[in-house]
């Protein structure tokens, strides 16, 4: 039987910033629909490698393959397929929540951008205030705004950094359940995070980043979650 | 989306914003009238300007101004990193550049309705104003100042000290492209005819000409991190 091609493939990933390594020699597999969980300290590489994916920064050594296409040769042909929520909201503060959503989703050409804002302001139940601007949002208010933005163009491979910072228990519980409700719909998502209760109850698989690199990466079936916290800081103290 | 689709998307989007907030043009058109009725007061009051020198009055109060507006406009992409999500879409670096440039484009040629008139009330006398001939003068300065701006705005915008930057970098690219335009104002307003000032303005065209190809080719670099 041939060999299916997973859906996310990175190989030997360095990247360097001038003379700091901050990740080397990832290498990670991730099959279409799954859920992939990055945990790691501050400075571990988190954000960077999801800057990678997301062809913000170019690697300093190694490939990222997605849906077959390598990243740097093919970046344009999968940015369309791509949502990215990161610590930055990406939004415009003096444009309403409403004109947001309906600008990215025009630029990524959604047949009727005021509809798509309309479900997606429903969804993270903001649209009581689709019409202030976003320089008036709490933070909680703005993150989940700018999870809704990573949605517009309903990508099929979904990379969040630290999505839970700012949000209060009330917002949390609703973005698992979102999260857990696109996992269902067989998107492909990628989320670094500190909270480790959280993640692991969502994810298909469990990495963790120490110090650049991947020091730990296995299927959460395979995990104890009473023990992973201990797991956990072995890893990094070995790191 | 097409290309002409994209930069009107994002075009339409910048000038929301700045009906809504017109800060950069209230900025630019303050500090230019303000950069006139100084020289106005340095010169003297009654005192006639001749041509030349009031050209070079006229582009000091236009370029000055302009840099307050042309930092805005990237800066504000900056804010909550939103060049970012622009960089991760399938919108080509090529239309942003357009976009942006446009906007300044646009701008300055807004400001420059309150500037040439203010201008002329407190310069004019003696001066031969050829409206066309300053149209055309204008026209091309915005073309070359906005492509040039956009490209090292963006540029700016990845150092620390970026509206310090901004300034230092642009007016020593620019300074061909003004050096002929002042030259030319100056014979324009002088009432030299126009075969004097032609070989000035097809120069001033090729200036513009290649602020706008390099930006628009560079441009991709300068917005990414390396
Ligand atoms: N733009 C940058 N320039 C230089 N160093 C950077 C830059 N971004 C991140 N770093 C460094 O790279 C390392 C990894 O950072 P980051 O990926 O942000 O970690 P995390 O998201 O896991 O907290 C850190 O040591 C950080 O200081
Ligand atoms: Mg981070």
């Amino acid at each position: 039987m041939p060999m299916v091609e997973p859906f996310l493939r990175v190989e030997r990933l360095c990247k360097a910033y001038g003379g700091l390594t901050a990740l080397k020699d990832v290498g990670l597999t991730l099959e279409a629909g799954g859920f992939l969980c990055l945990f790691g300290p501050n400075g571990a590489g988190k954000s960077t490698l999801l800057k990678v994916l997301a062809t913000l920064l170019p690697p300093t050594a190694g490939s990222v393959r997605v849906a077959g296409f390598d990243l740097e040769e093919h970046p344009e042909a999968f940015r369309a397929q791509l949502g990215l929520v990161s610590h930055q909201s990406f939004l415009y503060d003096d444009l309403s929540a409403r004109e947001n959503l309906e600008f990215y989703a025009a630029l990524y050409g959604v047949p009727d951008p005021s509809v798509r804002a309309g479900e997606l302001l429903e969804r993270v139940d903001l649209t009581h205030r689709a019409h202030s601007p976003v320089r008036e949002f709490s933070r909680g208010m703005q993150q989940r705004l700018s999870i809704a933005r990573a949605l517009v163009n309903d990508p099929s491979l979904l990379l969040l950094d630290e999505p839970y910072t700012g949000l209060d228990a009330h917002a949390a519980i609703r973005l698992s359940r979102q999260l857990r409700l696109l996992h269902e719909a067989q998107r492909t998502i990628v989320m670094a995070t500190h909270n480790l209760e959280r993640g692991l109850d969502l994810a298909t698989s469990v990495g963790i980043l120490a110090r650049g690199k991947l020091v730990f990466l296995q299927r959460r079936d395979q995990i104890d979650p009473e023990a992973f916290e201990q797991l956990y800081f072995r890893h990094l103290e070995a790191a | 989306m097409t290309l002409p689709r994209q930069i009107l998307l994002l075009y339409r989007k910048d000038l929301r914003v700045e009906v809504r907030k017109k800060e950069s043009l209230i900025a630019m058109a303050f500090f230019g009238v303000l950069i006139m009725v100084i020289l106005n007061l340095a010169a003297g009051l009654d005192r006639r300007l001749q041509a030349e020198p009031a050209a070079g009055v006229l582009w000091v109060a236009i370029l000055f101004s302009s840099v307050l507006g042309l930092g805005r406009v990237f800066a504000r992409e900056k804010e909550n990193n939103c060049v970012a999500a622009l960089l991760v879409s399938p919108l080509s670096p090529g239309a942003l550049f357009a976009a942006k440039a446009l906007v300044n484009f646009t701008l300055m040629s807004f400001s420059e309705l309150v500037l040439v008139p203010v201008f002329f009330a407190l310069f004019g006398a003696g001066l031969q104003p050829g409206l066309p001939v300053l149209l055309l003068l204008l026209a091309l300065v915005n073309i070359g100042f906005s492509a040039a701006g956009t490209l090292l705005s963006a540029l700016a915008a990845g150092t620390r000290r970026n509206e310090v930057m901004l300034p230092i970098l642009l007016y020593p690219l620019c300074l061909p492209l003004v050096a002929l335009a002042v030259k030319a104002t100056g014979a324009a307003f002088g009432g030299r005819p126009m075969t004097e000032i032609r070989d000035l303005i097809e120069s001033m065209a090729a200036f513009g000409l290649i602020y706008a190809a390099a930006g628009y080719l560079l441009f991709s670099h300068a917005v990414r991190e390396a």
